[in-house]
């Protein structure tokens, strides 16, 4: 068999097709997540009594599990849980009528989350000392310290890694077919079987994800360069 | 789904899944080693700037960077074969196993490149020079002093990326291999207890992940020991 | 006997070494001063090819090499005519104190690792570090790092060792130690080319001065007359300059 070379550019338009979901399960997670990871991460820098050690483990967990697992875990998991409140309170729904979309949704921002925090919190301790420390001198409270002066160095500094987190993401949404959601590689393995032409359609999968990947670094690049530059000389 | 949850289950399936736990380290291994030959291939062309193979080189990691490694395992195992072809090899009949093992090991090997490169780059020219001014070759000098300087610089990286990919085995079974997650379809197929078989898989990951982790954090100890101050 | 004739390296356009002539017998010490710019650490390591002149022919004992048309081969065996003390020491940080005074004997001159160490031991002692032979160079002072790097460079057993500014990023109160040290090997009779800022060690160790600015040598004789009767105005300047740092103690 010989690659079939414009059969790549048909597979290539019609896998694009999937592009929107692909990007719905990258972006909802990395937003749900951050906000997960920004909180996780205060838990644990300011050592909040119980729960802290309780955030340590689902940091320690969720990066120590395949994502696989995580989606098949939140897939089966929650309707069993939601079905039991359902029954109890009478809420008279039924789980099989969750969108499957949710479950990435969740399973996806549970998993960055873990990530996002870990990535804040050294983002964070990466501030310089001395800045805090000028922040209490004029008479800031601890709250507004971390706001205003230590969370936008720590985001700035963490920008390199928070990109590798969308990066991630998106390569992680490949997963999201095994619970039968059509995104990108969905989207190609259905042209695979369908035209019995494998190669060509992961070949086109490939260049999507290949593409997309090289866009969110230059984008990360000129942000980068864009937020170095305001910050100029406040930013070590 | 299948019947209630039962957690008891848990217990049950761990030792079952756990007889299958050699087929995720002989991939990991065999990653590993392709891995760090194709790092060292991909990386040296771009420490000594041979123009035309540096340049390919920073294309494959591009691509590798740029892909789920899922899609590149559907690429080597359908298109590997059909390439071979072309020089009249036939590998379609060989175990999946083959096909994940050299898409692990080209995978990772773009991305041990990355660090290998950092690494060197960050001895110091100093190194190289005192190592010269004593009289060493440059490729002695290589060998001797700046490998395993960049060894213990590299190795928290090295230990990162071999942890993600021992977690991406899981997805070894969508091309039929038989490790812990395809034995535990089939485990959730028979019982219906899907859930149990997840948790006592991510249960298993997670031992194996912090396994991992204090084998490497012992080995980091042990090479990096020069840069104690005291002790 | 070593003849640098006619050295010289441009970067570019900028020319560093205009053609340099020093003859260094046997025995010799020599100290080159000039200010920062002037090519001194240039020379120097045009000597070893850490940098390689662009011109110019190099003689050390029976290796004549000539720099335009060097071979991996010439520059390998002008290295192994010669040892370095660098200004930053760069020990291999990954090797004990008596590993990096032993590794060029039993990996370059393929010495016997028992024989090795001894010789190593030795070198140790003179430099007064015996006590530190199994640390690691990061749990040593700048001075201890140093006295190794002199340990590593005499192990060899070089016909030149080159000192390239071999105090001058230590903390003034380890200089001292660091000064004696090379004071007692010069005393012994080893060849050195030291360059310096230290311009009463300079005065007190060699028997030959080399002054230079712009990538030439504006007048090298004695130490006494040197510093006592510089002939050229430069020479003069420079060294009103440093007259009142002349007090050093060791």
């Amino acid at each position: 068999m010989q690659l079939d070379i414009s059969f790549i550019m048909t597979a290539f338009l019609e896998i694009l097709q999937a592009l929107p979901l692909t990007l719905a399960i990258t972006f909802v997670p990395l937003v749900i997540g951050f906000g997960i990871g920004i909180g996780i991460a205060l838990i644990r820098l300011y050592e909040v009594r119980y729960i802290h050690r309780v955030a340590g483990f689902y940091v320690s967990f969720l990066r120590g599990t395949p994502l696989i697992l995580h989606i098949y875990i939140v897939y089966l998991g929650i309707p069993m849980i939601f079905d039991r409140l359902s029954a109890h309170f009478g809420w008279g729904m039924n789980s099989s009528s969750i969108p499957l979309i949710i479950f990435i949704f969740i399973a996806f921002s549970l998993n960055a989350g873990a990530y996002m925090s870990e990535i804040i919190r050294s983002g964070i301790l990466a501030v310089n000392k001395g800045e805090i420390e000028a922040a209490y001198s004029i008479g800031m409270t601890t709250r507004q310290a971390m706001w205003r002066i230590v969370l936008p160095q720590a985001l700035l500094i963490s920008l390199p890694n928070l990109c590798n987190m969308f990066i991630g993401l998106l390569h992680g949404s490949s997963l999201a077919f095994s619970i039968s959601l059509l995104e990108i590689n969905g989207k190609a393995s259905i042209v695979a079987s369908t035209n019995w032409k494998f190669v060509e359609s992961y070949i086109a999968a490939a260049i999507i994800y290949w593409g997309l990947t090289l866009i969110a670094e230059q984008i990360t690049g000129l942000l980068e360069k864009r937020l170095r530059t305001f910050a100029k000389g406040g930013v070590a | 789904m299948g019947k209630s949850f039962d957690i008891g289950l848990i217990l049950d399936f761990i030792p079952k899944l756990l007889g299958y736990v050699h087929v995720t380290f002989l991939i990991l291994a065999g990653a590993i080693l392709i891995g760090i030959v194709i790092g060292f291939l991909v990386a040296l062309p771009r420490l000594y700037r041979i123009p035309v193979l540096a340049q390919i080189a920073a294309v494959y990691v591009s691509f590798i960077r740029g892909t789920p490694i899922l899609i590149q395992l559907f690429l080597i195992y359908y298109g590997l074969p059909e390439l071979l072809k072309l020089v009249s090899i036939d590998i379609s009949q060989w175990s999946s196993m083959f096909f994940v093992i050299v898409t692990y090991g080209l995978s990772i090997g773009g991305l041990f490149s990355e660090v290998i490169r950092a690494a060197v780059t960050s001895v110091e020219r100093g190194q190289t020079e005192a190592a010269y001014s004593i009289g060493m070759s440059p490729f002695v000098a290589f060998i001797r002093i700046v490998l395993p300087q960049s060894f213990a610089i590299a190795l928290p990286n090295l230990a990162n990326l071999i942890i993600a990919y021992m977690k991406d085995t899981s997805l070894a079974f969508s091309i039929g291999v038989m490790d812990m997650t395809g034995r535990g379809q089939t485990l959730g197929t028979t019982t219906s207890h899907f859930l149990e078989v997840y948790i006592s898989l991510a249960v298993i990951y997670y031992l194996v992940c912090i396994l991992l982790e204090s084998i490497f954090s012992r080995m980091e100890k042990r090479v990096s020991r020069y840069e104690r101050k005291f002790g | 006997m070593i003849q640098l004739r006619n050295i010289r390296k441009t970067y570019g356009k900028h020319s560093v070494l205009n053609g340099i002539n020093i003859t260094v017998e046997k025995g010799d010490v020599i100290a080159i001063l000039g200010p920062s710019g002037s090519g001194k650490t240039t020379l120097l390591r045009c000597i070893n090819f850490l940098e390689h002149p662009n011109e110019g022919e190099i003689t050390i004992g029976e290796v004549a090499v000539d720099c335009k048309h060097a071979s991996k081969k010439d520059v390998l065996a002008l290295r192994r005519k010669t040892a370095m003390v660098f200004q930053h020491y760069n020990l291999f940080k990954h090797k004990t104190v008596l590993q990096n005074v032993m590794e060029g004997l039993t990996v370059v001159q393929k010495m016997p690792a028992e024989e090795a160490r001894e010789i190593s031991l030795l070198m140790l002692a003179k430099v007064g570090l015996t006590h530190k032979a199994d640390s690691y160079p990061s749990q040593l002072s700048g001075g201890q790092q140093q006295r190794v790097g002199i340990a590593r460079a005499l192990a060899l057993n070089p016909e030149v060792i080159l000192f390239d500014e071999p105090t001058s990023s230590l903390d003034p109160e380890l200089v001292g130690e660091v000064l004696t040290v090379i004071q007692n090997i010069a005393q012994e009779g080893v060849t050195m080319i030291v360059v310096t800022h230290e311009m009463g060690f300079a005065r007190d160790i060699s028997n030959h001065i080399v002054f230079m600015e712009e990538g030439r040598i504006i007048e090298e004789g004695k130490p006494q007359d040197i510093f006592n009767a510089p002939k050229e105005e430069r020479t003069k300047q420079f060294f009103k300059r440093f007259t009142n740092e002349w007090s050093y103690s060791i």
